[in-house]
């Protein structure tokens, strides 16, 4: 069963379309969603949240249809939206309290351990928090409701080299049981060179490529240069994918 | 449904809402416009509103394991305990004040039945516009609170000005025989009360889900 399929989902903007993006992540992956600002993952993920309400298009989640089985699809969903703090004036035990009436599979055991692990502190405030320990407690969350599939939209940005890494390490660890899985979107490629599984590239509201990685990067080779001495990278594919000359 | 009213008093309420549920005891000011009462029970949720923007409740409880509707229901499950409670909570001040402060007020209504019915219809009015209009948009909660306080003030301003008509005295008295002809009152009031707030949550459900959050 796959953690997550999305086929031919569209969105219309007055100036922007999302055009049949499809792809499809596999139990136990981490696939990277990337695109230059404004490309439309964002919007992806919203729609897949049903935040956004998408004009067309299939989603399932964990085998179930999306939204039709909204409440019980969301049960398993872990989710980290880049720059959307909840409650910063409220205490973590607050939102634990809160949200652990809305699970079936609420772990209290679980919830203190991972507190324990990602040294968070229940009586804090999430303004106290740093937008990586952010990052973790909404993990935390997640791993208290057994979640199974997380997206996360830019959850490293604005995040100091160490705190990344420490994140990257901490997504690696999460899927390495081979039962959940993570759609990450972000544009700090360096971080999906260390971590992903495989890429879904979108430029402009469609999918250039969705593949595994090292099939990905392969069928970007034919951009290389002679002055190239290595293969390219995806910040390298995404550079001179999106490159736009300016005749001023 | 429990839940979400939880979630909504324990992280999503502006604390003013709280402070706000006591206004009922301005009943016991000898001369006042006891309409002001529903005033705040309105302000109050409006306050949350924007406070939820603020904090991005909306983004919190449409990520739960609820329906997306279920952000509709939170609301407006927030607004019937606030404005409910009030009310609840005004009335022994309304009895001390007519037991105690018999000599009537001199500015409007009294605090008797028909206070409590027009004053549900009054949030009931407002009910509905207000919350199918913020869910448009799920941010613009000070156009909608604008709008929905065009009618809500027009119906405080006419219960307190009715008072004063001749003939219809009996909506200001609290003897028996006035209580008694206000009892219809009231109750057209729970009715339009729960209607409009059954409307509220279908029709502010139906603009949410075309919402792009």
């Amino acid at each position: 069963m796959n953690a997550l399929r999305v086929e031919n989902l569209t969105k219309h903007y007055p100036r922007f379309t999302l055009d049949n993006v499809s792809f499809t992540l596999e139990r136990g992956c981490i696939m990277g969603l990337i695109g230059k600002n404004g490309a439309g993952k964002t919007t992806t993920l919203k729609s897949i949240l049903n935040l956004v309400s998408p004009d067309a298009g299939t989603i399932e989640i964990l085998g179930q249809p999306f939204p039709a089985q909204e409440a019980a699809c969301k049960q398993k969903l872990g989710v980290v939206l880049g720059g959307i703090d909840f409650y910063r004036n409220q205490r973590l035990s607050a939102i634990t309290e809160t949200a652990r009436r809305f699970y079936e599979d609420w772990d209290e055991t679980a919830c203190r351990r991972y507190h324990e692990e990602f040294g968070l502190d229940p009586a804090k405030k999430v303004a106290e928090l740093s937008s990586g320990m952010r990052v973790k407690y909404l993990i935390a969350l997640a791993l208290s409701h057994h979640a199974e599939l997380f997206l996360f939209d830019e959850p490293t940005s604005g995040l100091d080299p160490v705190s990344r890494d420490e994140l990257l390490a901490l997504f690696r660890a999460l899927v390495a049981d081979g039962t959940r899985s993570i759609l990450y979107s972000t544009h700090i490629t360096s971080d999906l060179e260390k971590c992903a599984s495989s890429i879904t590239y979108i430029k402009e509201g469609d999918v250039l490529a969705s593949a595994e990685k090292s099939q990905f990067l392969q069928s970007f080779q034919h951009l290389r240069t002679p002055e190239d001495t290595a293969p390219l990278t995806l910040e390298d594919i995404m550079i001179r994918t999106e490159r736009r000359e300016y005749h001023v | 449904m429990y839940n979400l009213l939880y979630k909504e008093l324990r992280l999503a309420a502006h604390p003013s809402l709280y402070v706000f549920l006591f206004m009922g005891a301005l009943v016991l000011i000898p001369a006042y416009p006891y309409g002001v009462v529903f005033f705040f029970g309105m302000l109050g949720i409006f306050q949350t509103m924007m406070y939820g923007r603020e904090t991005r409740d909306i983004y919190f409880t449409a990520l739960l394991p609820i329906p997306k509707r279920g952000v509709v229901k939170a609301k407006l499950l927030l607004a019937a305990f606030a404005q409910l409670a009030e009310l609840a909570i005004s009335l022994p001040f309304a009895f001390l004040r007519t037991r105690y402060l018999a000599g009537g007020n001199p500015v409007g209504i009294e605090a008797n039945l028909a206070f409590y019915g027009i004053g549900l219809m009054i949030f009931g009015v407002f009910n509905i516009v207000f919350f199918p209009q913020f869910f448009k948009t799920a941010y613009k909660a000070g156009t909608a609170f604008i709008i929905a306080m065009i009618p809500a003030v027009l119906g405080i301003i006419a219960m307190e000005a009715l008072v004063h008509i001749p003939g219809l005295g009996w909506l200001d008295g609290i003897d028996a025989a006035s209580l008694t002809r206000q009892i219809p009152l009231l109750l057209a009031g729970i009715a339009v009360y729960a209607i409009t707030w059954f409307s509220a949550y279908r029709l502010s459900a139906k603009r949410l889900s075309q919402v792009n959050l």
